[in-house]
């Protein structure tokens, strides 16, 4: 056995090293500076707040200790936001990732006016949230909308379709709207990653036998894997605590099939005036999130070892 | 005082003169009264129809004409987005100088929580004896001390009817109880034309509706006491009556709110409506060919010994005690009943808001306006309606103030009530139940 030779052991507190170090400091200050305002302190406040009983516009109220949190425990409201949170953000986020995958593979080939089109599917992104409802809820609406209008001159259906305003047809409508206005999204990155995907590997495939269906499994989406799982982590906490597009489309109706845990909080801080419950609804939200976040990193990064 | 129509009018020599002299007179002022702070007042409304804010555009330049330091800024709100802004500006302190048009249980909740500038001043600045009798009572939740009070009167739940199809459905007087009026529905319903647009969402329009249907039923939300009395037979008189109203309803009316329900009428996509005098000015801008076959009434009850119940949200003028330069905000306050800017304002929407100052209502300025002339039977209906209005902060003369009244409406605990019962088909029993019980916890919160 014989012993490889390593340099002697540095001094840690070299004055050059200190240096560096008080420098490291110095510039990493602002970050975490700008870090505590933005992201601690609202955390501490939310959490500081979730113990109290307070009235909103004063902000005034008494300790309460844990009864708000035995009350989100206790009552239906968080449990039943919490279950349309869910189907909301897997329906829509499904629809992403499919209707953007699918559009992402038809950019990358060879098709006439590609440059154009890759610029028009980015347009329902841009586009204002307020805007795309305001568009979204005349299509919609019963009486003037062209959706029901064009149903019924297709003779698919006699009366026009309630379509906001009754289940399953409302949570249908947010599904798909917010999967129109977030889908661009994926195929940008999709996109991005697609053409750096190398060419050999598919000519070993067709080489090897495979057909276009065989060359998507077994090649794309290996290649898409990691993208993707960037994807479905930053959609997926997004369309959870999505807000104004649900808000303005149905309002959390009818009765709350469509009240997610972000507008059970916005009702209860500002329709209730209950500020102090509205934080311990959102840090539950927070853990629900943090959970699942967990999970699925933990296991993405399990298939992958 | 009056500006515009003086300008347009020309400048006489002696008015030149006199200005020329004032000038003359200001250069010699010391420079400490010339050079008086800037200040800027804040005025949020959620009415703001194109119309009105020209009105408004005239009050704050007849304003600004004489205070030449005060500038005024005016900033919209909503129906449905006043609360959330307002508490958001209470909890920041960033507070408007002056609110109008909000309903006034907005304004009592404000006052419990100590947050509003007592009206008084104002009330003695436009002249108490001005107002007709009892307007400002609503507004009186503290003895002696005003938290508020009207800028107008509104009848918001009148029912209005097209002539001409009831004519052709061979119906031959407005419906006058709840059978009359599904049996009229029922008539007029076809060829792309509902019987009623009836809210059914998740809002503040179906609350307050649904409330006075309630009374209609001849029940009550709270007993005078403010006990909650929701849970009894008469409101689920009342849940049968909506529910049965549903098949003459647009399909989309399980979201409707106030604009929605409007324009359904409007259109002429429904037979009968249910709003503000707002309707006439809308119809004859938007949809003249019907303008001379509509009218209004009071909305039927579930029988002719119960008296119509009409919902007056009195909507109001406060002052958030937090605002600045107060002085001056009660003085713009006192100002918007100027009589120029205050007519103009009420003939932005005529019959949508209604005077409530006696010495208004009988001026030929305020008469001379052609929707008003036109519809002088239906404003007079309207008038008489919101003149013995109610809403849910009072909902009798009988009943204790309720500042509560405000959570309650932004809850949408009563509209929830509503869609359960006739989108759901759940439980009357357990429904009502449930929402009186949550109506209490808001009531102890």
């Amino acid at each position: 056995m014989t012993a490889i030779a390593t340099d002697p052991p540095r001094a840690s507190n070299s004055p050059l090293e200190r240096s560096y170090a008080r420098l490291g400091v110095l510039l990493i200050a602002p970050t975490i500076l700008v870090f505590s305002i933005v992201i601690v302190y609202p955390l501490l406040a939310a959490i500081y707040l979730s113990v109290f009983s307070i009235y909103t516009p004063t902000l005034e109220g008494e300790f309460v200790g844990a009864d708000n949190y035995v009350k989100l425990l206790t009552g239906k409201a968080f449990w039943n936001s919490l279950g349309v949170t869910l189907v909301w953000t897997v329906g829509t986020l499904s629809l992403q990732i499919v209707a953007g995958v699918g559009l992402a593979l038809l950019l990358h080939q060879n098709i006439w006016f590609r440059a154009l089109a890759r610029s028009l599917v980015l347009f329902p992104y841009f586009l204002s949230t307020v805007v795309a409802v305001l568009v979204w809820k005349w299509l919609f609406n019963d009486l003037y909308g062209a959706l029901n209008h064009g149903l019924m001159q297709l003779g698919i259906i006699d009366m026009p379709l309630d379509w906001l305003g009754s289940m399953p047809n409302a949570m249908i409508g947010v599904i798909l709207v917010g999967a129109w206005k977030y889908f661009p999204f994926v195929v940008i990155a999709v996109l991005a990653r697609l053409q750096t995907i190398p060419e050999n590997l598919y000519e070993a495939a067709r080489i090897d036998g495979a057909g276009p269906i065989a060359r998507f499994w077994d090649v794309t989406l290996p290649q898409l894997r990691s993208v993707l799982t960037v994807i479905i982590l930053l959609r997926a906490i997004w369309d959870f605590k999505e807000f104004d597009l649900l808000y303005l489309l149905t309002g959390g109706g009818p009765v709350t099939s469509t009240q997610t845990l972000s507008l059970l909080v916005y009702q209860e801080a500002f329709g209730l005036n209950r500020m102090g419950q509205a934080a311990a609804y959102s840090v539950g939200m927070m853990l629900v999130m943090l959970v699942f976040m967990i999970l699925y990193i933990r296991q993405t990064k399990e298939k992958r070892a | 005082m009056t500006t515009n129509k003086r300008m347009n009018a020309g400048l006489p020599r002696r008015s030149v003169l006199t200005g020329m002299a004032a000038v003359g007179a200001a250069a010699l002022m010391p420079r400490r009264i010339q050079a008086q702070e800037q200040i800027t007042l804040r005025w949020w409304s959620p009415q703001s129809s194109p119309e009105q804010l020209a009105a408004y555009k005239t009050q704050i330049a007849n304003f600004e004409a004489l205070h030449q330091n005060v500038k005024v800024v005016f900033e919209k709100t909503s129906d449905e987005g006043y609360a959330p802004q307002l508490a958001a500006a209470f909890a920041s302190g960033d507070v408007p100088n002056i609110v109008t048009h909000l309903p006034s249980f907005a304004v009592s909740n404000y006052w419990s929580a100590g947050l509003l500038e007592p009206f008084n001043d104002v009330i003695d600045m436009i002249g108490a004896d001005k107002f007709y009798d009892g307007v400002n009572r609503i507004y009186e939740i503290d003895q002696g001390q005003f938290a508020g009070t009207s800028i107008g009167n509104s009848a918001a739940n009148v029912i209005w009817l097209r002539t001409d199809l009831m004519e052709k459905a061979g119906i031959d007087k407005n419906p006058r109880t709840w059978d009359e009026l599904l049996s009229a529905c029922e008539k007029m319903q076809g060829g792309g034309i509902y019987g009623a647009p009836l809210p059914y969402g998740r809002n503040s329009m179906t609350s307050l509706i649904f409330i006075g249907v309630i009374h209609q039923a001849g029940g009550m939300v709270f007993s005078p006491d403010l006990d909650v009395a929701i849970d009894s037979a008469e409101t689920r008189d009342a849940l049968e009556f909506y529910k049965a109203m549903r098949q003459y309803c647009p399909p989309g009316a399980t979201n409707y709110s106030w604009g929605d329900s409007l324009t359904a009428f409007v259109s002429g996509a429904c037979a009968t409506g249910i709003y503000t005098g707002r309707v006439l000015t809308n119809v004859n801008a938007q949809n003249p060919g019907i303008a001379d076959h509509i009218t209004c009434d009071v909305y039927p009850t579930k029988s002719e010994d119960i008296a119509p119940w009409t919902f007056n949200d009195f909507p109001s003028v406060f002052i958030p005690k937090a605002a600045d330069n107060m002085d001056a905000t009660k003085q713009f306050a006192a100002f918007l009943y100027d009589p120029e800017g205050y007519i103009q304002q009420l003939h932005a929407a005529p019959g949508h808001v209604l005077p409530v100052l006696s010495t208004i209502a009988d001026m030929p300025e305020y008469q001379n306006n052609p929707i008003i002339e036109k519809y002088s039977a239906e404003v007079d209906i309207m008038s008489r309606a919101a003149a013995n209005g109610f809403n849910l902060g009072w909902e009798s003369t009988a009943h204790k103030p309720n500042t509560k009244a405000g959570e309650v409406v932004n809850s949408g605990v009563i509209a929830e009530m509503v869609q359960r019962i006739v989108l759901n088909d759940e439980n009357v029993d357990a429904v009502l139940g449930e929402t009186a019980k949550r109506i209490e916890e808001i009531m102890a919160g």
